[in-house]
């Protein structure tokens, strides 16, 4: 028996990273879960390993793509109970040598995309009754990263969405919570490695990860937090960032 | 489930409200317990109740009270103290600018110095058991003031600093240490401030939390976000602290 038996969730983005994992970790707890990605066969693989649910192809920066990605969960599994607006990019550049085009990419996603999750399965869910939402931002959403201005504004915006959606949506039955992850050893981090390190680090950039937060974080444990928000543990949080950083932030230095 | 298997947890301030109803969940999800309270006999009661491993009567502002209750439950266990929920904690509402210092003072002594003497004497123990998780009892009252609260909102922000601190600094003896922040949970302790509140404001209280936080929280609602931050679903959370509010601090008004 899991916490989430029974329960139709949508995750975008899910195609692999953090996403893939949180899809995963429903999935374990019973939930049925819709993977959702731009990537259509990341998306059937990751469904086709869950072994129940189904894959959807969206663009998470979509109006159209979103508002069809609910409507599937809803035809296709008879309601909507968790939806994890998870999907982002990054695009690493200082924030005066890049283009607006580069910037709105980012916020497209990172943040569009999660006001979209919001603003479709927020009635879906709290037509059946209420349920959960979680939204993915970032600890760059508290305190600033050089090279990532864009992604951090949007990660600074979700949990502000948050807010609101939460206070919006309370008497729907309808929770909404941010998780704001530290650094996670996914393929994005890994990928812009070296653009830190050119900045003229005190130390190689794994190093300084394993001072600031101990290690890496896995995107399973993501995973775990994702579960408890989404389910019936967790009926007294809403319009909350939980922090998930190893300590991070704990310390100013 | 027993997802706290293998857990031997000391809880401070057990006897009744928010520690009670933690010891009640963790022997629920598999955990041995320890209880104590200043309250020798109440707790004894719930100790019994509960099939715990033991109680005892422990002043957390008491360095060898401390120091004793920690070498009581390593006893009572045959060893293996592995969780710590420093919960003991007082209110005391008055203007800020007419509290007694007396009453200043014994604020300031339970609920700052009892959270500190809690790890200072429990960590010797965990570090002896191969490391472990503290769970301290903050307050949302601890991020946003709140009137006839001044000192209580002080202790309950130095929590949180001292979660910070010790996380960042225990973090190599694998110890994780965190701090949850409820609202006003249905509990004495809320109820107490009921009357005072609504005299100074000149506003219902529970139309006011209603608007707020939507209801009252429970008890149990706390225990449970204790429970998962003890887990070790929460492995690389450390540092932080959880709020759990129903958006009371998502909003503005």
């Amino acid at each position: 028996m899991g916490q989430l038996d029974n329960k139709v969730a949508i995750v975008t983005g899910a195609g692999q990273g953090i996403g893939k994992a949180c899809a995963e970790a429903l999935a374990a707890e019973g939930a049925i879960v819709v993977v959702s990605d731009i990537n259509g066969d990341a998306a059937a693989a990751v469904s086709s390993s869950l072994g129940s649910g189904s894959s959807f192809v969206a663009d998470a920066s979509s109006e159209a793509d979103v508002e069809a990605l609910v409507k599937h969960a809803v035809d296709t599994h008879g309601k909507l109970d968790i939806a994890v607006a998870n999907a982002g990019i990054a695009h690493a550049a200082p924030l005066v040598a890049q283009s607006l085009a580069d910037f709105r990419k980012v916020t497209a996603i990172n943040l569009d995309g999660v006001f979209l999750v919001t603003r479709f399965a927020g009635p879906a869910i709290a037509e059946g009754g209420g349920g959960t939402i979680v939204n993915i931002s970032s600890i760059t959403a508290q305190a600033a990263l050089p090279l990532t201005g864009s992604y951090a504004a949007a990660k600074a915006a979700v949990v502000s969405l948050t807010q609101t959606a939460a206070i919006e949506l309370r008497d729907a039955g309808v929770r909404v919570n941010a998780v704001c992850p530290g650094f996670i050893d996914t393929q994005l981090v890994q990928d812009r490695k070296a653009d830190f390190e050119a900045l003229g680090l005190p130390m190689p950039f794994d190093d300084l990860i394993a001072a600031k937060q101990g290690r890496y974080g896995t995107a399973e444990e993501v995973g775990k937090l994702v579960v408890f928000l989404a389910g019936p543990r967790s009926t007294f949080s809403s319009g909350t960032a939980y922090v998930l950083d190893g300590g991070a932030r704990a310390s100013v230095l | 489930m027993a997802e706290l298997e293998g857990k031997r947890a000391l809880i401070t301030g057990a006897a009744t409200g928010l520690g009670r109803a933690i010891a009640e969940l963790f022997v629920e999800r598999g955990a041995s317990v320890y209880l104590t309270d200043i309250n020798e006999e109440g707790v004894a009661e719930t100790a019994k109740e509960l099939g715990a491993a033991g109680s005892s009567r422990c002043d957390v502002a008491s360095a060898s009270d401390q120091e004793a209750q920690f070498a009581a439950a390593q006893e009572a266990f045959d060893g293996g103290l592995n969780l710590v929920v420093n919960n003991a904690g007082i209110e005391i509402a008055s203007i800020l600018v007419e509290q007694s210092e007396e009453d200043f003072d014994r604020m300031m002594d339970i609920n700052i110095k009892g959270v500190w003497l809690g790890m200072k004497y429990a960590t010797p123990h965990l570090i002896a058991n191969g490391g472990g998780t503290i769970v301290n009892m903050s307050s949302v009252a601890g991020v946003g003031g709140a009137p006839l609260l001044g000192s209580y909102c002080a202790s309950k922000a130095a929590v949180i600093q001292l979660t910070r601190v010790a996380a960042f600094e225990l973090r190599a003896h694998n110890i994780r240490i965190n701090a949850v922040c409820p609202a006003f949970i249905d509990t004495a302790m809320v109820d107490r401030l009921v009357a005072p509140v609504e005299a100074l404001t000149g506003l219902p209280f529970e139309d006011l939390t209603a608007m707020k936080q939507g209801r009252r929280g429970t008890p149990a609602e706390v225990a449970e976000m204790t429970a998962f931050l003890a887990s070790d679903d929460a492995s690389w959370t450390t540092g932080s602290h959880y709020v759990l509010d129903n958006a009371l601090t998502a909003g503005l008004l």
